[in-house]
Parts: structure tokens; sequence; C-alpha cells
């Protein structure tokens, strides 16, 4: 009887599973039949989550640039080096894997008994920019939708997302939806697996996806099918009517009538669910604020079957802009500004809040000039390696993590903790669903809880947390935060977690956001056009790639999802552009030919990939062979800011 | 005690001596500490074994000693975790090993017939084994000749055999390089333009065919164009293994399985096959 | 031939236990859900449906270690030891398609050139209690795989559920001696008809797609085998496989694994043996890249093959499904192996 129920903890979807636990290691996995939103399927990840959790590459005890230490000591050590820093100096670099109570008591240390608000996980994170739109237009800083009634939506528009491979689960019911009848239809400059799974592929001009957006929108109010009765519609009519509706098809590459297509059934249907990326690299502000506005005007969201659905990539993702891990944000996304939430927070932590502006850590290593001296980093997979020159230069680093970690090495202190099953906590997956994954068996190591640890911390530092159980500080999450308000261990006991907002009122949560008081949210700058022209005639696209987009620390401790995950690299170890056979006929290169990818500021070497999944003139790179283009990305990191849609004009040239 | 199949347990052997033979690619000659073993470890032409490489993990190798007289040995080119872990090894060093499996070369049935042997890069690994078993039994075979092309002269493997091969009267050997270097005096040009500076004979002869894809897929359509039949033709295919008794299956190629029904195929049996190769 | 009263079932678990680890079926008593694994004659559920995990896992873990070793570089020494492990193990209330599929493994591991030790050991003191399944379940499709409702060999005991009292056929000689013990009433030639009603019964409650079926999956295991199949439908089905392996996974007749070293902090290295998929792309490439079955389709296809042509079954001396129905509730691109049949069949009715 060793398969205890549990959460799937790689991505945003939020799978529920069983774990084959005989004592302290995990030797196999099975999905959960009745969770309501992976309804019994895993990807390659889920399948094989037993790998990363029997791996040997544990930290297994704390350790300093001397030799192993006890909790005391490094703890100590800890907290009198954070001790003689200024608040402004010190930065906690906390991990979108943590669970909420994790979280939550990280971000308690670093306000209440460190002063900083320089709290954030990766700033890069897409993930923002939705919650901020869909904050701004209905007050739910989340998916306004739900996973679990994907099969009700009559009409699915998948907006540039290789949502197969990113959430797999999420591309099944998709997928099944399609079977079913909805309408399934991607937009996307990429061919990709649900592109060629959906009934419509629009294949746009990369960089076009907010002009497609607002087209379809400009035709829905040309129509008058749209509802004009949301706050702010006088001023979104006078944006539409500066939209490229006549020249779409020579801006995006598509036609006219796909696009009164994709309208009229988008208008017309009973429900309709928009899904786009979220993660690493999302789309920009604007880009979600036309995506919502178009379904805001279709009247497409609030109700069954509808919703605007940024799609996680990283499994707590959700949950740690729920824990205020962000410079400028509280629990439940309250600002730090806002005076009166504020004033709760330090009466109930006794303790005064940092006035100082918070930066993300990220811009904080970067920006050369900046006062950062102490950094505490925790579970992060390698890709903050590419600001190795700046972190060996901090004067402290410690590092919190359960596994072995290359980043480990630039730490003075390093504290190990317990992996998801060695304790209890909730993650909140890109559907808002808060779940419970309670512990499963002992530590493999004597190594504590992240929660217990950081209490410790709090306790060494004079100001104790007090916390006996990890649902103590959901106790003290939902007194805190209106949207969990009645969330608690005991509510998500046997259940297959709650979607907030989750209040005394309305204890079972919510599957879609209410919209009574939603407004359009008015894209704020003009849209950017990127042209490809006689020297670079192609338009490179920066993205993800592979089943595997960020977790590099992480893959690296299984062997079938490596395998998988390292098929690109083993066959494109410098990195790949993939382009289109006709390009590479007229380049003059084959598969895995070596070639150089030239733009105006930066260029750099890759292999060519001929796929038919980029068009022709364009082609595209993923970002997670970042080792071999990092100085190309950096070089153009205004661009690559812009994630999913960074799009640079290149020329390919062979080598 | 007879001849062993080591199948389940790897035997422990010791690495003699390494010889370096060309860029990432290194030779490892191994003799087992259990003497008994030693003794009884008997090899047919083609096989390959399982060798672990202790920490690191097991890969599958072709076996390039001829059975008769030469040492066990097997020569590695590091491509991945396990044979880079093997070319870190050294002298006195212990590796594990598994086998012998695998069909072998069919020596008996091709008796009297001129023989061809046709290697691209380290496709001559594999072949070394049936060259020196037929010109050991030089009497049993009509002529025989070796068309050899790598990209470099610094990529020709086994140069020592190649010069002592190429002293050899009546082996009529045929070396070139995709591109040359000012040093080089032989030819130069991809292994297909041999064919047209050669007698190849086509009655009577078998050919033995090892190289990558495209290099094996060009030679095959030269072969068949002289007239050379698909069973006529033998190659040695490389496989992802796991278990080298067919158990794991990712060897799996149609309805075979490299490690008990290969890695010896003829053409015609690829054929028929139905995958890539 | 014998006859048990309902209550008394249990004592032939508890009996089990005594001598064996007992694996059975049981629900999961937060969600309900059924597994096949480690029980006692207590919590068996011999009532409970077609367990989620197939009892393979038994003899065929998820993940196992199968060797351990530790090579000592300073001194040249290397002790390697095999961690065979051939604990007595019955299983108790096996359905006839998963006992099919463990006769299947059991003639893929043990029969051919080579024996498969860690295998052998798993299942060399086994003891096999089978249930026929008087009612079937969802999804169930063994009439149309000759894998059920009813096990015809394989066990040492089966268990045929009457109504008031079940029938317990004896199908060994380990079964005979171990259920003389219990001196339960001998049952008659008139138990052994009313079995063979209920199982006739059985027969006609499967889903229609099964019913219908029933003739489909060997027209279909012919075209299959003499290849007639259009490339269309293969790209058809690859163009719908999400690459998550979990259709081997769940199978009970899947036995890929794959193989890997890990080493402990201490220096000891495991050689572990996990199930593995012919779906994943790395599953057939080689070091250094190259992949003779790159394409999806290439590898759904071979997939299918395995199961459903003459020549890759003849390693089980059967078809390689047993109609559990599994891959069909995990499938996240709804090509679980009922449905392949069915697409490959409209295409003969074309």
């Amino acid at each position: 009887m060793s398969y205890l129920p549990g959460v799937c903890t790689f991505c945003g979807t939020g799978c529920g599973h069983y774990l084959k636990v005989d004592g302290a290691s995990v030797n196999g996995v099975f999905p959960s039949r009745v969770h309501p939103v992976s309804k019994g399927r895993l990807c390659v990840r889920g399948w094989n989550i037993h790998e990363l959790l029997s791996t040997h590459e544990r930290i297994t005890k704390p350790y300093v640039k001397d030799g192993e230490v006890s909790y005391r000591d490094a703890i100590a050590k800890l907290v009198s080096a954070l001790s003689s820093y200024k608040p402004e100096e010190i930065a906690f670099y906390v991990s979108p894997r943590s669970s909420n109570e994790d979280n939550f008591a990280l971000m308690k240390l670093a306000r209440s008994v460190f002063k900083t608000n320089h709290i954030s996980i990766q700033s890069e994170s897409g993930h923002r920019n939705s919650l901020d739109v869909l904050f701004k237009g209905t007050g739910c800083a989340g998916m306004l939708g739900s996973l679990e009634d994907i099969r009700k939506a009559e009409v699915i528009i998948v907006a540039g997302m290789d949502i197969t491979t990113q959430n797999p689960i999420v591309g099944s019911e998709l997928h099944y939806a399609a079977r079913n009848g909805s309408l399934l239809v991607t937009i996307d400059s990429r061919t990709t697996k649900i592109a060629r799974l959906s009934k419509k592929f629009m294949n746009i001009k990369p960089g076009t996806m907010r002009q497609v957006f607002d087209a379809i929108a400009y035709y829905i109010d040309s129509e008058k099918w749209g509802k004009t009765t949301i706050a702010k519609y006088d001023e979104y009519k006078r944006y539409l009517e500066a939209v490229p509706f006549k020249t779409i098809e020579e801006v995006a590459g598509v036609s006219a009538s796909d696009i009164m297509f994709v309208a009229e059934k988008l208008a017309k249907a009973k429900s309709a669910a928009v899904f786009f990326t979220s993660g690493i690299s999302g789309l920009q502000y604007d880009t979600v604020a036309s995506i919502y506005n178009c379904f805001a005007l279709a009247d497409k969201i609030g109700r069954e079957g509808c919703g605007v659905n940024p799609v996680a990539g990283i499994n707590n993702l959700q949950g740690s802009f729920d824990m205020g891990c962000a410079p400028d944000l509280l629990t439940g996304f309250q600002n730090i500004d806002d005076a009166a939430a504020k004033k709760r927070f330090e009466q109930q932590w006794n303790a005064k809040l940092p006035e100082l502006k918070g930066r993300s850590v990220e811009e904080l290593l970067a920006d050369s000039k900046s006062p950062l001296k102490a950094l505490v980093i925790v579970d992060h997979d390698d890709g903050i390696i590419k600001f190795a020159d700046r972190l060996k230069s901090l004067p402290f680093v410690a590092y919190i993590g359960a596994f072995t970690n290359k980043v480990a090495d630039f730490a003075h202190v390093v504290l190990p903790i317990t992996t998801y099953i060695e304790t209890d906590g909730t993650f909140t997956n890109a559907e808002r669903r808060v779940q419970l994954s309670v512990k499963k068996c002992n530590p493999a190591f004597d190594v504590l809880p992240m929660w217990k640890l950081v209490s410790d911390i709090a306790a060494a530092a004079g100001k104790p947390f007090n916390y006996a159980h990890a649902s103590d500080i959901m106790d003290e999450i939902a007194s805190l935060t209106p949207s969990y308000e009645a969330i608690s261990h005991k509510a998500l006991a046997k259940k297959h977690g709650i979607q907030w907002p989750c209040t005394k009122k309305n204890p079972d949560g919510a599957k879609y956001c209410a919209t009574d008081k939603a407004a359009f949210v008015l894209p704020q700058k003009p849209y950017a056009s990127v042209q490809a022209n006689e020297s670079y005639p192609y338009l490179l696209m920066l993205g993800k790639a592979q089943h595997y987009w960020h977790q590099n620390n992480i893959m690296h401790k299984t062997f079938i999802p490596l395998r998988e995950y390292n098929a690109t690299l083993l066959l494109y170890p410098d990195g790949y552009v993939a382009i289109a056979p006709e390009d590479a006929k007229k380049i003059g290169v084959r598969d895995r030919w070596p070639v150089k990818v030239v733009a105006e500021k930066a260029s750099m070497k890759a292999m060519v990939m001929i796929s038919d999944d980029v068009a022709p003139g364009t082609a595209y790179a993923p970002y997670f062979i970042r080792d071999s283009i990092t100085s190309f990305l950096l070089a153009y990191g205004d661009v690559v800011s812009q994630g999913e849609e960074a799009t640079i004009p290149v020329r390919i040239e062979k080598v | 005690m007879s001849e062993q199949k080591i199948v389940t347990v790897p035997e422990i052997a010791t690495i003699e001596e390494i010889k370096d033979e060309i860029v990432d690619v290194k030779t490892f000659y191994l003799r087992f500490d259990n003497k008994e073993i030693d003794g009884n470890f008997k090899i047919k032409s083609g096989q390959f074994i399982m060798c672990t490489v202790f920490g690191a993990g097991e890969f599958a190798v072709s076996l390039p000693p001829s059975p008769e007289n030469d040492r066990f040995h097997i020569t590695v080119r590091k491509i991945g975790k396990v044979t880079d872990a093997l070319h870190d090894l050294e002298v006195g060093d212990k590796v594990g090993v598994r086998g012998p499996f695998g069909n072998g070369f069919p020596f008996e049935e091709i008796k009297g017939k001129n023989v061809i042997y046709v290697a691209g890069g380290i496709g001559l690994i594999p072949l070394r084994s049936s060259i020196v078993h037929v010109l050991q039994h030089r009497n049993e075979f009509g002529r025989i000749l070796l068309l050899y092309g790598s990209r470099s002269p610094q990529d020709l493997m086994y140069q020592y055999m190649l010069e002592q091969w190429q002293k050899i009267e009546g082996f009529e050997t045929f070396i070139t390089v995709d591109n040359g270097t000012p040093e080089w005096k032989g030819n130069v040009g991809i292994i297909t333009t041999l064919f047209n500076k050669v007698e190849i004979p086509v009655e009577n002869t078998v050919a033995f065919v090892c190289g990558p894809p495209v290099m094996f897929n060009a030679v095959i359509k030269e072969l068949m164009q002289r007239g050379i039949k698909d069973d006529m033709i033998i190659s040695t295919l490389e496989r992802h293994m796991k278990c080298g008794v067919g158990k794991c299956q990712h060897c799996a190629i149609g309805r075979t399985l490299v490690c008990t029904d290969g890695p010896v195929y003829t053409y015609r049996q690829i054929k028929t096959l139905g995958e890539q190769i | 031939m014998y006859l048990i009263k309902r209550d008394d079932i249990k004592k032939i678990a508890h009996a089990l236990e005594e001598k064996y680890t007992l694996y059975g079926p049981y629900l999961d008593e937060v969600y309900g859900q059924c597994f096949f694994d480690i029980v006692n004659g207590d919590t068996v559920n011999v009532n409970a449906p077609i367990p989620t995990n197939p009892p393979k896992q038994v003899v065929f873990p998820h993940l196992e270690k199968i060797m351990q070793y530790k090579y000592d570089k300073k001194a040249k020494k290397a002790d390697i030891a095999m961690l065979f492990d051939d604990a007595p193990r019955a299983l108790f209330g096996l359905r006839s398609c998963d006992l099919t599929g463990l006769q299947c493994i059991d003639r893929f591991f043990l029969g051919q050139e080579f024996v498969d030790e860690v295998y052998r050991h798993h299942r060399s003191r086994m003891f096999i209690v089978s249930n026929t399944c008087v009612v079937p379940f969802k999804q169930c499709f063994c009439v149309c795989t000759d894998s059920g409702p009813a096990a015809n060999e394989g066990y040492d005991i089966n268990l045929t559920d009457l109504g008031d009292s079940y029938l317990a056929e004896v199908g060994s000689e380990k079964g005979k001696a171990f259920i003389e013990a219990f001196h339960f009433p001998a049952a008659t030639d008139e138990h052994a008809k009313l079995k063979q009603k209920l199982v006739e019964k059985s027969i006609t409650m499967f889903e229609d797609i099964a019913v219908e079926s029933k003739a489909w999956v060997s027209r279909v295991m012919n075209r299959v085998t003499t290849g007639f199949i259009k490339e269309e439908i293969w790209e058809y089905i690859g163009n719908q496989c999400l690459e998550c392996g979990a259709c081997s996974y769940v199978c009970p007749t899947c036995t890929c694994f794959n193989i890997n070293d890990a080493s402990t902090v201490e220096g000891n290295t495991y050689r572990l043996r996990t199930w593995d998929s012919c779906s994943y792309e790395g599953y057939s490439r080689m070091a250094g890249g190259h992949n003779p079955r790159k394409p999806i389709e290439d590898r759904r296809n071979k997939r299918f093959f395995c199961k459903l042509s003459y020549s890759q079954s003849k390693k089980y001396l059967r078809p390689g499904c047993v109609g559990c129905g599994r891959c069909a509730w995990v499938c996240p691109g709804d090509i679980g192996l009922p449905n392949v049949v069915t697409y490959i069949r409209r295409e003969i009715h074309e």
C-alpha cells in the first residue's frame, strides 16, 4: 500500500499523481485518475519524477567554504553576515518551485527581519505581465478561466505557445476538446504540434501577435458583436480605430478572411478561452492587454468555458506571486504601497516593513553600480550563472536547496533542505488551484524543511516566527490575504485543491474570476514593428524548446527526462538555428552544418536545423542553449525581455 | 571449463595497455582477472561486448581483434558520458566485461569468394577482425580488396596496420581522404570516387560495408549498380544498446534485435527491416 | 474445485500472508483509486476494479537496483554484487488480462535465447491467485484479445464469484497442496457450469466497442503484419502522440527498460533498471546523436507493430495486447490501442 497521492511539481499544470514510496525511497509513480486537471494522465517529466526524487545528488549537510558545519553554526554565520549589511545591500532570490509556505516564510524573513524589499523570482518572467494586465482589467491576478473546464469551451485559441511540450497535459486537454467538437485555433509563427492538431492554424509573421488580436477585436467591434458596456470602452474604441485592419494581411502575413472567421466564431460562440505562454519567456504587457481586451469585448470572461488563460510554466510560479515574492508586492497581489495592507502586515508581524523601494535580483546583478552585497539564493536553476562574475565578487552569498547545484559553488554558506515530499506544503498551479502536498516520507538525510530553517534563521536573528508546522504558516497567509482567506491545510486535506479566491463566504473557491468590475486595459506602447531587410533578411525568433525549458539543474538529476532533454543538445551542441528547407537551399547548407547568425549588434555561431516548423524568411533559436548564445542574448537584452515575442532581423551565413 | 559467455554479472578485466589511435579514439588491451575466464573467453569475428566503466555505466562495443591470435582489445571513440570516462582510465584500471554477444560474420558461407571491404572512418574498427581473419586464411578466398576513406589523413584508423596491409601481396588496398593535406600523397575525394579507379570484381564477390549512414547508402548504391547482389553485401549495424542480450529492446530494428539477431546483417535483410540505417 | 464462502475468502489471503509477501488490489484511502501492491489479508480488496498499475510492477519494478559495485581506483579493486531478489511473493486477485500479461513477460524474459536473471529471481517463488471478471470494467476489451474474462492457465488457484460463494479452481500442484489444507467443501459440476454461465454473461456485458472489435483485432493484426497500412494513418496516429511514454508504462506486456549507473556520496554505485518507452526520442538515439527512428510516427508505428504484428508478438506466443484498456485511460493524445485499432479498421472498411 505504498502509493501515496500527491501533486507533480514540474510545471504549472499541477497534475495529480501517486508516488510509490518505500521507506525513504521513491520507486515509481502513477497518475491520479480522479484529479480534475490531469484526469489520469502525466507527461514524460511526470512519469519519471521518481528518478529525481530518488537521486543521490542531494546536499546532505550544511557547509561553509572551510567544510561541513552544524545547522546552528551555519545559521549563525548567515545571520551575522546579513546583519552586517544595510538592508538595501541584501537581496533574496527565491524559487518559483518552492511551496507557498516556504516562500511566504522567506518573504517575511526578507521584509520583517532583514528589512529589504529586494526579493524576486526570475525578473524576466512574463507571468508578471499577464498578472498586471488581468489584475488591472478584472481585479484577479491569475488565470481567469479554468484548466479543469477546457472541454467546455466552444472556441479555443492557443496564442504562440508550444503547449504540448511546455504543459503537455494542458495541450492534451485542448486536443481532447477539439476531438469533442471545440474549434481549436492556433496563432503562432511556428508550426508546433498543437498547430498541427488545430482545425485552424494562423501562421503569423514573428512579432505580430498583438496586431492579430487587435484586428480580431477590430472586426468584432465594427460588426457590433462586442460588449460595449465594459468600463473604458470609449478609450478602447479610439485605440481600435488606429488598428491596421486593412493592412493586416501584409503586416501579419495572414488572410483577412481568417481573421474575420475567427472573430465571428469568437464573438458568437457561447464560450471561448485563450491560452498563452506565461513562463520565463511570456508575452509583453501590451500583447497580453490586446488578448485580454479582445476576449473582454467578445464577452468571453467570467463565465463557464471562458477565460483569458496565461499558462504558468513552473509549478508554483503563480503561488510565488501570490506569496508576494516580488519587490513591490505583498501576498495576494496587494501592493506594498497600499497603506492599509501594509499596516495589517506590520501589525501581524509586529515589525515595521521597509520603506526602501525594492528591485528585482536580476536587475541588481545586472547593474554594476547597484549596492548589492549579500545575496540569499534559494533552489535555483543554472540560469543565474550568466551573472557569474558579479556573483563571485559579492562579499556574501548563501545557497539554500535540496539538490546539488553549481550555483552553490558561489556560496559562503550552504544550507540543505528537504525535498517537497519530505514535508507538508501547498502549491498553486496555473489556474489558481492551491493544492496540498503532504509529507510522504522522512527526509533521506538529516535536513530541515525550508519553512523550519527559515524560522530558525529568524529566531537566531532574535525575531522568532514560532511556527510549529507548515499549516501555521498557511493560517497566517490566510489571515493576511483576502484571496486565500478560507484556505487552510485542514480545508485542503483530501481534496484536489481549491481555486482562489477562496473566502469565508465562498469557501469552495472559484473556477472563474468574477468580472462585474471588468475594464479594458489600454496598451501602453505603439506597435513595435520589426522588419526584415536586404542586409538582414531573416526574422529570428527566440523561444523555448523541447520538453524542458529551464530546469536544467533538476533535469540533470534524472535519466530519462535528461536523455530526452539532451536530444537537442547532443545533436546541436553549439545551439541551433532552425530554418525552412527552402532557405537552407538558398544559403547552401544542410542539417547540422555550422552557420554564423549575424545581427546588427552581435553575431553567434550555431548549427543549422532544417525544419518544416518554421516558415520561409524566419528562423528560430531556443533560449535554453544559453551557454552558447549568451553574448548574443546580452547584446539584445532589451529584445530578449520581450520573451516569446522577441524578434531580431538577422542574416545567416554559411561558415 | 567450456567456452565462456558472460551474460549477467560483468567479469572484471584489467587494462593492460592503452594505445592512442586518432583524435578521441583509443585502443584498450584487456585481460580478465579470473584466469579461468581468460583462457576460455572465445570470441567470433563480428561480435561485440558490453563494457562497464565503473562509476559511469555500460556501453556496447564491437570487437576488432581476430579470434585466433590477436590480443583481446577494444577500440573506442570518445562520444558520450561512459566512453569519456573510459578514456580517462589508465593502465592498471579495471573495467567490467559481459559477452561476447551477437552473431558474427558468416565466414563459412563466403569461402572461395572475392572479398571487398569498404569502410568509412571508424567503420574500419568492426571490420578489422574480419580482415585479419580473411588474411590469415588467404588461400580460402579469391581477390581481397580494401577501399577505405576518412575525412583527413589524421582520421585514418589503425595507421600502423594500414601500412602493414599495404605491403601484403594480393591484398589490394585503396585509401582516400575527403580533405588532403600537403603531406598527403594519396587519393583525395569521398570514398565513392575510388569505385571508378579500382577494378571491382562482381561475380562471386561479397562486400563488407561499414561506416556512417551517408557513406553507407552511397556505397551500397555503387555496389548494387555494379551488380553485386544485396545478399552479398554484409554490414554490421550499431544501435543504442542497454542489455546486449535481447531484453531491453533498445536496439530493435524491424522485427529483429541487433544484439541477438545481428549485429551482422546482409543488405537484403536490412532492406526488409523497414527502418533507416 | 472447491467452494469457499464469501467471508472465508480472506482466510486464503491471511494464509498466503504467512508464507509470502502478499500483493493484491487495494483502494487508496484518500481518493479510492485502485492499486496493485503489497497488502495484508485485511486490506486486500478482491472486488476492486482493475488496478491503475499493471501487476508487472511486482516482477519488473518501475525503478529497481539490479547491481551494486564499488571501485577503488587507488587499489585498483572492483567489487560487484548482483542484487537479485527472490523473496516469496503471492499475487492475490490477479485479473485474467494481467495474468496473461505476466505470461507474456515470462515467455519474453525467460523463454528466449538468454534468460533475464533479475526477472527469473523475482518470479521464482511466486504463488498466483487469479480472479474471474464476472462483470467487466469500463474500457476493458479482453474478449478481443483472447485474454479473459476468465483465466485458463498460469494460476495456482483461480477464484470465481458465484454470488454467495467463490468457486476455487486449482491450476497447479502447489495450488492444490495449498488449498487442500483448508478442507473447503468440494464443488460440483453444477458449480462449474454456473461459472461458465457467468463468464458467458460477462462477455455480453462488455462495452459495445469491445464487442464490435472482437474480430477486428485479428483483422488489424493481419494488416499490420503484412504492412498494408497507409503512411497517412501512421502519421495521423503519430501526430497525436505527445511522447509521454504512458502507454508503455501501464502496459502489462511492455518490458523495455533503461539501464543507468548512479553513484552515492559514499562511492557506491547502483545499476538502476527503469521502465523505458519506445515513444521517447532518446530511446533509439545512439551516443553521438544518430537516431534511426527520429520521426514520431516511426516510433508510434513501432509500438503498434510490437503489439499487433505476428512477427513481433511471436515472442509472447500471442498478441502483445491483453485488452486491459489502461493505455486508453492514460493517453494524452487519445491513441490508446483500441482507438488505433479503430483507425486502422476504418481504413480496411474503405
